[in-house]
């Protein structure tokens, strides 16, 4: 059983900017949960000029009841990231999915982040350092329970949906259904999060540049600057 | 900066990350990042995370998953 989910965002910053804070976006006030975070590939092409980064970040947290039924030992995943920066034409691609739970949902998030469509009309905006990148999400959904994995390779991320029924062999249809909406819900509350540890990542660096960025999270004064910016804490952060 | 998953490899992590991000938004960014200036920080820093990935058993787990990746890097290139 495939889903797709798909979202479409628009940071207040250059495209620059924003690929920068999505290297130091761990830690952030609203990454409690992101335990570590490990650089394990970083490689230049030189015919592209291309980035490739590959990156395994360990999250914790607890299970839902209903995944955790058919899991009950983990309490902690590993998400593989990758990253391709393409600078010549402002194009960041990124891919990141989970890794120890693939046999029950597997999820896989698929992001490309463009300079926002109006960011280079508009001249002033242009001129006092402002404009807009896009960020357009895919994620695939695929739970596993009670069939046999499908090979993904082929089902081609972009461009192609495929709805639900889709496949009509699938046996244990409603265990599937449930992981899958929880799956989901989950998804929804953890792309507000990051959404809003990105910008806090952005916020500081128009601010205090990357040096800035780096001795607030060596120091751990997220939290105290986090009050300052937003009035308010974050209060569930442990999935 | 983040964590590494092996606390032993924390000090190469951070000394890798911060010359990273240095080249990254001052070399890369500006088209003038011709050479990764980092790579012998990266291959101190991965050494060490090696060793405790093998021992962790999280290798061959990330081998497999690129293995399988959909969006495999050879397969399928920027545009």
């Amino acid at each position: 059983m495939v889903k797709f989910y798909e979202n479409s965002f628009s940071y207040d910053y250059q495209w620059p900017a924003v690929t920068l804070a999505y290297f130091l976006r761990y830690p952030n006030p609203y990454s409690k949960h992101v335990v570590s975070s490990d650089t394990l590939s970083s490689h230049l092409d030189s015919r592209t000029g291309n980035l490739h980064v590959t990156r395994l970040h360990l999250k914790r947290g607890k299970l839902p009841a209903s995944v955790a039924r058919f899991l009950p030992k983990i309490k902690e995943s590993y998400i593989l990231e990758k990253s391709i920066v393409d600078v010549k034409n402002q194009r960041l691609e990124t891919e990141t999915r989970n890794l120890d739970w693939e046999g029950v949902l597997s999820v896989v998030e698929s992001q490309v982040y463009t300079p926002g469509s109006d960011s280079t009309t508009s001249e002033p905006e242009a001129a006092t350092g402002a404009g807009k990148t896009d960020v357009r999400t895919i994620v695939r959904f695929e739970s596993r329970l009670g069939g046999a994995a499908r090979n993904t390779q082929s089902d081609g991320l972009a461009g192609e949906e495929v709805r639900g029924g889709w496949f009509s062999n699938w046996t244990t249809g409603s265990v599937q259904r449930s992981v899958e909406l929880v799956g989901m819900r989950r998804m929804r509350e953890g792309f507000g999060r990051r959404r809003e540890g990105m910008k806090v990542v952005l916020e500081q660096l128009r601010e205090t540049g990357f040096v800035g960025v780096i001795r607030e999270q060596r120091q751990g004064g997220w939290e105290r600057w986090k009050q300052v910016w937003r009035g308010e804490g974050v209060e569930r952060m442990d999935d | 900066m983040s964590s590494s998953l092996a606390p032993e490899c924390s000090e190469k992590k951070e000394r890798y990350d911060t010359c990273f991000i240095k080249w990254y938004s001052e070399k890369y960014l500006r088209g003038e990042g011709s050479t990764n200036e980092c790579e012998g920080l990266f291959k101190e820093y991965k050494s060490c995370l090696d060793a405790a990935l093998k021992q962790k058993g999280i290798h061959s787990m990330i081998e497999e998953a690129r293995k399988t990746s959909p969006n495999n890097d050879n397969a399928k290139g920027l545009k």
